[in-house]
């Protein structure tokens, strides 16, 4: 019994790093209409970037946070500036731009391959103070790092739900979402929108990045996992949704942990893709997606 | 049918004379390496022509078509290797399961919008490679997991799909894309082209006409799995040995899509110069940098990719046959000349 509890709460803190992933790119779909595949990759970048300012100066790995969420930024801003922004411009009128979806998969190989090119193949493990720290509550032992992951993911969807409500940003960021003429009509610079809504994707992957790097493997293809669960977790929660994300990223992470209880771990993959698959038949708006975008 | 013969004689010589060159190069070409090449070239164009009839026509882009060419690789192979059915004959069989496959996937997402239908083919392909990977058996028929099926050498023989040259598996993939590609010929200059085009431009004025999108959708879809299977177990008896990873892959579904849009998708041609342009290049990076330098053949792909697509949106095959028409041009003007007076542009 205790196992299984303890099954269920890892699995929510596991989720919720899922949907800490899934945030970003639920962003960027919800403004641009575009799946970004180099989202994995990105959230790559981040890892490695947190997994050498640990390594090199030793300090608290949260304290990356403040130096690779930036980075990640701007790194994403001028990825959309320069290389989607063009392509994008050619197919805005299309409702579905399909060039964009590719031209990020190419992103996503160049950045793979490059990091593979650096850094080899081989898996790191970034020592840090909170790595292998247990919490030990009833014969139940959690990670901290895992708790810590799950508690910035929660203050993150708070403040990002905040943004998109309340500031003056994030209301030109919903409008622009809403109806991309209107809101250029009403004096919203609709490719600054963009630029600014594809770095803040990227900005969330690195949180993702800081907060996984004390208990997770880093290697080039590490986005990749993370990439396929993204999407599953994004359709599930109706695309361009942040609570539907990390509701649907603690679901992914509980399908994940509680069926790895009753079966081979390799199964479970195949069960988010069956549960997606069930998903998108029965209720493609997902959770909190509207009607219209499907 | 009329059209075919409609077109202007000049055109049909052309066309005639590239078959026929292409029929000739076994003769030129006696390394098996580079005769290796030329096969996979070749049928990487004809599984990117049968991508086309969705990824093309129908406007949606499927990112999981390599579950069609395992399921194609498996269903043959494990018939042959259980019952000692002959692959040819597998091989409809596995076109027959890819079709059915492709009408249970494609009915519920073929509505949908399509980044919608882009992750639920990529779930697809991917939840069957996994599963693919976990089993050892179903039923009677040996699946062995992640180790992958051999198939045994036997003897040159035509019955048993196998040859010791690699000859015949050229003429067999080449014979297989020009029908493929008269199929894609015909279906453009059909009613259901028609209708797919106006679909995949504007779902809801073609509906409101009364064409119903989603059917004729779907026909692409079966034409396409089905044709995509039959490319499987082709592959599973060019190589003899195959594992989930290598027939149903993430990678060959990118793969197939990438070389549809640089090529150009929606056309004819697109997807065999995609091949020919993306296959050689792939492959001679592979073979000469993936030693020193790992990734870059992959690097360079993807950069190709990006810059392609941002200088040529809708594929190469648009500037190619720009500059064989100018070519043409030059050629036919040539014999109007007839005073000795330079030729001027």
């Amino acid at each position: 019994m205790i196992g299984y509890v303890e099954s269920v709460i890892n699995g929510i803190l596991m989720g919720s790093i899922y949907g800490l992933t899934a945030v970003g790119l639920t962003l960027i779909f919800g403004v641009m209409k575009v799946i970004n595949f180099a989202h994995g990759s990105i959230l790559m970048v981040g890892m490695f970037a947190a997994y050498w300012f640990v390594t090199l100066t030793g300090v608290n790995p949260y304290l990356a946070l403040f130096v690779v969420v930036p980075f990640l930024y701007f790194f994403g801003f001028y990825l959309q500036k320069f290389v989607i922004k063009p392509i994008f411009e050619a197919e805005k009128d299309i409702r579905e731009p399909i060039t964009v979806i590719i031209v990020t998969t190419g992103i996503w190989y160049v950045l793979d391959n490059l990091a593979l090119l650096l850094f080899g193949a081989e898996f790191r493990v970034a020592k840090t103070v909170v790595s292998g720290q247990m919490l030990e509550i009833f014969d139940m032992y959690f990670l901290w790092s895992k708790i810590i992951g799950a508690g910035v993911t929660l203050l993150l969807g708070i403040y990002l739900y905040w943004f998109l409500r309340h500031s003056r940003m994030g209301k030109a960021v919903r409008a622009t979402s809403l109806d991309r003429e209107a809101a250029t009509l009403m004096g919203i610079k609709q490719t600054r929108i963009y630029n600014i809504v594809f770095g803040l994707g990227c900005a969330c992957c690195g949180v993702a990045a800081c907060v996984l790097v004390p208990f997770y493997y880093v290697y080039p293809t590490v986005g990749v996992p993370f990439d396929i669960k993204a999407f599953v977790i994004v359709v599930l929660g109706g695309l361009g949704s942040v609570p539907g994300a990390i509701l649907g990223g603690i679901i992914i992470g509980l399908i994940e942990t509680v069926g790895a209880q009753f079966m081979a771990a390799t199964w479970t993959e195949m069960l988010i893709y069956v549960f997606f698959l069930f998903v998108l038949f029965v209720k493609p708006s997902g959770l909190f997606g509207l009607k219209q975008d499907y | 049918m009329k059209f075919l013969l409609n077109q202007k004689p000049s055109n049909i010589g052309i066309a005639i004379g590239i078959i026929a060159l292409l029929f000739a190069v076994p003769m030129f070409v006696s390394s098996p390496s580079v005769m290796q090449i030329l096969i996979l070239i070749i049928f990487y164009a004809y599984l990117t022509s049968c991508w086309n009839f969705v990824g093309g026509f129908a406007g949606v882009l499927p990112l999981g078509h390599s579950a069609f060419v395992g399921i194609g690789a498996y269903t043959s192979t494990t018939l042959y290797l259980t019952y000692g059915l002959s692959p040819w004959i597998g091989m409809f069989a596995g076109g027959i399961v890819a079709a059915l496959m492709g009408i249970l996937i494609g009915l519920p997402t073929l509505k949908l919008r399509g980044a919608y239908f882009a992750l639920a083919t990529i779930a697809f392909g991917e939840g069957l490679r996994v599963f693919v990977e976990n089993v050892e058996k179903i039923g009677p028929l040996e699946i062995r997991g992640p180790k992958g099926l051999l198939i045994n050498l036997t003897e040159s023989s035509f019955a048993h799909f196998q040859f010791m040259s690699k000859v015949p598996y050229y003429y067999i993939i080449l014979v297989m894309l020009l029908l493929v590609l008269l199929l894609t010929y015909i279906m453009m200059n059909s009613k259901i082209g028609y209708y797919l085009a106006a679909g995949g431009e504007e779902k809801d004025a073609a509906e409101a006409l009364g064409i119903k999108v989603s059917r004729y959708k779907l026909i692409a879809m079966i034409i396409s799995c089905f044709l995509t299977a039959l490319g499987g177990t082709f592959y599973a008896q060019l190589m003899l040995y195959f594992y989930p990873k290598s027939v149903l892959g993430l990678e060959l579904s990118y793969e197939i899509a990438f070389i549809a849009l640089i090529g150009g998708r929606g056309t004819i041609l697109g997807p065999v110069l995609g091949a020919l342009l993306l296959r050689p290049v792939n492959e001679l990076t592979r073979i000469y940098l993936s030693d020193s330098l790992p990734g870059l053949h992959l690097i360079i792909f993807g950069l190709v990719l990006i810059i392609v697509m941002r200088y040529q949106p809708r594929g190469l095959v648009e500037p190619v046959s720009r500059w064989i028409g100018m070519l043409k041009d030059r050629f036919s003007s040539k014999p109007a000349v007839k005073s000795g007076e330079a030729v001027t542009d």
